[in-house]
């Protein structure tokens, strides 16, 4: 597995914290190549005959399935050992940061040399969808704060992306962003945005490439959490390139009517919620201007997967702090962008290969509710 | 630093005692693979120096003396390892009634 890169920002391993991270990714690779497939013979030839045999058909949903994996013992085990890898993850990373973080606080407050920006709003308020249970169980979420100017979050998170990714999202975990950027370009080669927005971009590993795709524009991205950005700021600075950072929420923001070409998200809308999901995309099409794109870049929908597949996808749901991810994979996109008064035949939901898979040989390294492994990652585009 | 995710830990097993029994047994395999791990650094790192091989290692066969100080230690780790398999059998053979603690917490209250 390649290495990630040791860029400015991210914390420095000593040589047991990284042996601990090695191994929970080792543990993370077993989970899902040895042991999280042979949950679909147990459903196959035990738990689904079982309920054939009650009701004379097979299950119709996931829920159905997941009435009847709960209480397969080979199901717990591995649903408890996956649960158990996610805690140590965050573990490993976050007694590393730990450690070091006044000397991460003191790089990110000398960042720079790059030329962009950084826009703090301590008074706005954190959305409800953050603050009732941390996402993916990352203990203190995207938006706690331990001292001045802290940039932990962000640390962890950028050191537990690409764990959790086994690799798969490349040295600078940026295979969301590149893949979306690789698409446009080989798709819309005339479309030339000058002006980008990433919404919910976290530490900026996805914004990144869309610097590199369209170097004249001009890249901005919004989150909600203060750690991340503080970091997101100081880890693109680091890297050379140019992001204007503000904190702000998706669902209203501050930008002028008009004011995007391009605006992107990464595997950001199932971490809001049934109310929310409207007003960003409402607020996209404030924001965009004429023929200008929204994309929106996520693991596929639930609709046509066979039961069983869907209540694996759907394990982050009910094991992994994803409160939202189950009723956002049923929701009709199609119909939340015409709501939002797209036009529905500028509306598209696509697959496109992976970036990195595309260059590598494909993993198909699946966990749970995955985010990526397949090789290929869903879109929902609509055009203004 | 809260080590704790904000939301309620889901429960696997009938008894919850289990799923913290397998969280603490996956804690300590990862603290085997960190000192395994380090063990293969100072290995290569000596090798390098050529102050040992990694084939004089697998070579090596300690005597005598050394090989019955190790089965010592061995059986004293498994005895400390598996100390609490032992306490049933113990306790059936000393005659310990399953009420008797409680007795003892009334003999020595009244």
């Amino acid at each position: 597995m390649a290495e990630q890169n040791q860029h400015g920002m991210l914390p420095r391993a000593s040589h047991d914290e990284l042996a601990r991270q090695n191994f929970v990714q080792s543990f993370k690779i077993h989970l899902a190549t040895r042991v999280s497939p042979g949950n679909e013979r147990i459903y196959e030839q035990r738990a689904k005959a079982r309920f054939k045999r009650k009701h004379r058909r097979a299950p119709r949903d996931r829920h159905e399935v997941r009435g009847l994996m709960t209480a397969e013992p080979y199901y717990r085990m591995w649903s408890a050992l996956q649960r158990t890898s996610q805690e140590m993850m965050w573990d490993s990373v976050a007694t590393s940061v730990e450690r070091q973080l006044d000397a991460l606080v003191a790089r990110g407050r000398g960042a720079g040399g790059a030329g962009g920006t950084l826009t703090l709003d301590p008074e706005l308020a954190l959305p409800a969808y953050h603050a009732a249970v941390d996402i993916h169980c990352q203990p203190g979420g995207y938006h706690t704060e331990l001292t001045a100017d802290d940039v932990a979050a962000g640390a962890i998170y950028d050191r537990a992306v690409y764990i959790y990714a086994m690799g798969r999202m490349g040295p600078f975990n940026d295979d969301l962003g590149r893949s979306v950027a690789n698409w446009l370009r080989h798709e819309h080669p005339e479309f030339k945005p000058e002006k980008i927005l990433d919404l919910g971009c976290s530490v900026g590993h996805s914004t990144i490439p869309y610097v590199e795709a369209y170097p004249e524009a001009e890249v901005h991205g919004i989150d909600v959490a203060a750690p991340m950005l503080r970091y997101a700021h100081a880890r693109a600075e680091a890297l050379g390139k140019r992001i204007h950072l503000s904190q702000q929420n998706a669902e209203r923001t501050n930008f002028a009517d008009r004011s995007f070409d391009l605006i992107v998200s990464h595997i950001l809308l199932h971490e809001t919620s049934a109310q929310a999901i409207g007003r960003v995309i409402a607020e996209c099409r404030r924001l965009l201007r004429p023929g200008g794109m929204m994309i929106h870049a996520e693991v596929p929908q639930f609709e046509g997967l066979p039961p069983y597949a869907a209540f694996m996808l759907d394990w982050d749901t009910y094991n992994n702090n994803e409160p939202f991810w189950g009723h956002y994979h049923d929701l009709d996109l199609a119909q939340l962008a015409t709501e939002a008064r797209f036009k529905p035949k500028g509306v598209k939901q696509i697959m496109v290969p992976s970036a990195f898979e595309q260059a590598r040989a494909r993993t198909g390294l699946l966990q749970g509710g995955d985010f990526g492994g397949a090789g290929a990652w869903f879109l929902f585009i609509a055009h203004r | 630093m809260s080590r704790k995710a904000k939301g309620k830990r889901p429960t696997y097993f009938e008894n919850p005692e289990c799923d913290k029994l397998l969280a603490i047994t996956m804690a300590l395999a990862g603290e085997v693979a960190v000192v395994r791990e380090r063990l293969d650094t100072i290995e290569r790192l000596l090798e390098g120096k050529g102050t040992l091989t990694t084939a004089e290692i697998e070579r090596y066969r300690p005597d005598e003396k050394i090989a019955a100080e190790r089965e010592r230690w061995r059986a004293e780790y498994l005895e400390r390892l598996l100390r609490i398999i032992h306490h049933e059998l113990e306790s059936v053979e000393k005659g310990e009634a399953p009420d008797s603690y409680q007795r003892a917490i009334e003999e020595v209250s009244s």
